[in-house]
C-alpha cells in the first residue's frame, strides 16, 4: 500500500452513530453517586499483628523455660503424647499453611 | 450562537447545579465522542461504554475545568487519556484478525467493497500499533489533520507528533505491504 492510500482511506469519515438511548444512560449513569474507591489491604494493621504475636511468642517461650519445673505436674499427664509431637506438629503446620494459601486470594481481592 | 460559546454556557450551568445544561453537551458531543471510541477498538458496544466513561468522568470534573483550552481540546483529551487507559488495563478490544484473510477474496467487481475491506484492514492495522504511534494517528486524522488542535488534545511537542505520524504510517505502511498482493492488483485492475 503506498503513503498516498494510507492518508486517503485514513482522511476519509469513520463515524458512528450512537444508539438512540445513549443521551439517557449517560445521564442515568451521571446520576449514581461515584463508586466508593477501593479498599487497600491494612498492611500497617497486619505487620503490627504479626509483631504483636512474635513478641507474645517469644515471651512464652522465655516464661516456659523459666517456669519449667513448676509446670511439671500440668505436663506429665500429657508426656505419652510427646511420641506424637513431631507429626502431630507437622499436621498442624500443613493445616495452618493450607489455611493460608486458601485465604491469600481473598485477601488480594479485598485489597 | 458559536459551538465554544454553547459549551461554556452550558458548562456554566451544570456548574450551577442545572443537569439539563449536562444534557445538551452530551447532545451536541455524543457523534464525535463515540466516533473517535469507534476509532480506538472498532466494536460498538465497547466505544458506547467507552463515549459514556468519558462523558461520566467530565461531569465529576467539570467543577475542575480552568478553560485554559476550549471544552472541546479538554473533553477531547479526557477522551483520549480514558481510551489509553481503558485499552490498556483491558487489552485491544479488537478481536484478532488475520489481515491477510482479510485481503485474500476474490477479486471482485465491486470495488466499492473492495475500497471498504482495504480501509477497515487499514484502520485495524493502526490498532495493532504502539500506542504512541496508534494515539498520535488516530487524532492527527479525527481533528481533520489540523496539527495545532492535535498537538493540544496529546499534549506534545509538534516535532514529536510529525515524527510520532511519520514513523506511524511508515510502520502501516510496512505491515499492509505484506497484504495479499493478488487482491491489491485486483483492485488496480478494477480501478
Amino acid at each position: 500500500m503506498k503513503p498516498d492510500d494510507i492518508d486517503r482511506i485514513l482522511s476519509t469519515d469513520d463515524l458512528l452513530e450512537p444508539s438512540s438511548n445513549f443521551t439517557a444512560g449517560v445521564m442515568a449513569a451521571i446520576s449514581q453517586p461515584a463508586e466508593p474507591p477501593p479498599l487497600r489491604f491494612p498492611w500497617f494493621r497486619f505487620l503490627a499483628g504479626v509483631f504483636a504475636l512474635l513478641v507474645m511468642a517469644v515471651a512464652g517461650a522465655v516464661l516456659l523455660l523459666h517456669s519449667a519445673p513448676a509446670l511439671k505436674p500440668v505436663i506429665a499427664p500429657l508426656a505419652p503424647l510427646t511420641a506424637l509431637a513431631p507429626e502431630f506438629g507437622y499436621a498442624i503446620a500443613v493445616m495452618l499453611l493450607s489455611l493460608a494459601l486458601v485465604a491469600i486470594p481473598r485477601i488480594l481481592a479485598r485489597s | 450562537m458559536r459551538k465554544e460559546d454553547q459549551d461554556a454556557a452550558d458548562v456554566a450551568r451544570v456548574i450551577a447545579g442545572d443537569l439539563c445544561g449536562f444534557e445538551a453537551i452530551v447532545e451536541r458531543w455524543q457523534h464525535r465522542l463515540v466516533s473517535l471510541a469507534w476509532r480506538f477498538c472498532r466494536d460498538r458496544a465497547t466505544a458506547e461504554d467507552m463515549a459514556q466513561e468519558v462523558f461520566v468522568k467530565v461531569f465529576r470534573s467539570l467543577a475542575s475545568f480552568r478553560g485554559d483550552s476550549t471544552f472541546s481540546t479538554w473533553l477531547i483529551s479526557v477522551a483520549v487519556n480514558t481510551f489509553r487507559s481503558r485499552i490498556r488495563a483491558e487489552g485491544q478490544p479488537l478481536p484478532d484478525v488475520d489481515l491477510n484473510r482479510l485481503w485474500d477474496t476474490t477479486p471482485s467487481p465491486l470495488h466499492e467493497l473492495e475500497e471498504r475491506q482495504r480501509a477497515e484492514a487499514l484502520r485495524r492495522a493502526v490498532l495493532t500499533l504502539p500506542e504512541r504511534y496508534r494515539d498520535a494517528i488516530l487524532v492527527y486524522y479525527f481533528e481533520e489533520k489540523d496539527m495545532a488542535e492535535s498537538i493540544r488534545v496529546l499534549g506534545v511537542a509538534e516535532g514529536t507528533l510529525k515524527a510520532r505520524l511519520h514513523r506511524g504510517r511508515e510502520l502501516l505502511r510496512r505491515r499492509c505491504a505484506n497484504l495479499n498482493p493478488r487482491a491489491e492488483s485486483a483492485f488496480e485492475e478494477a480501478q
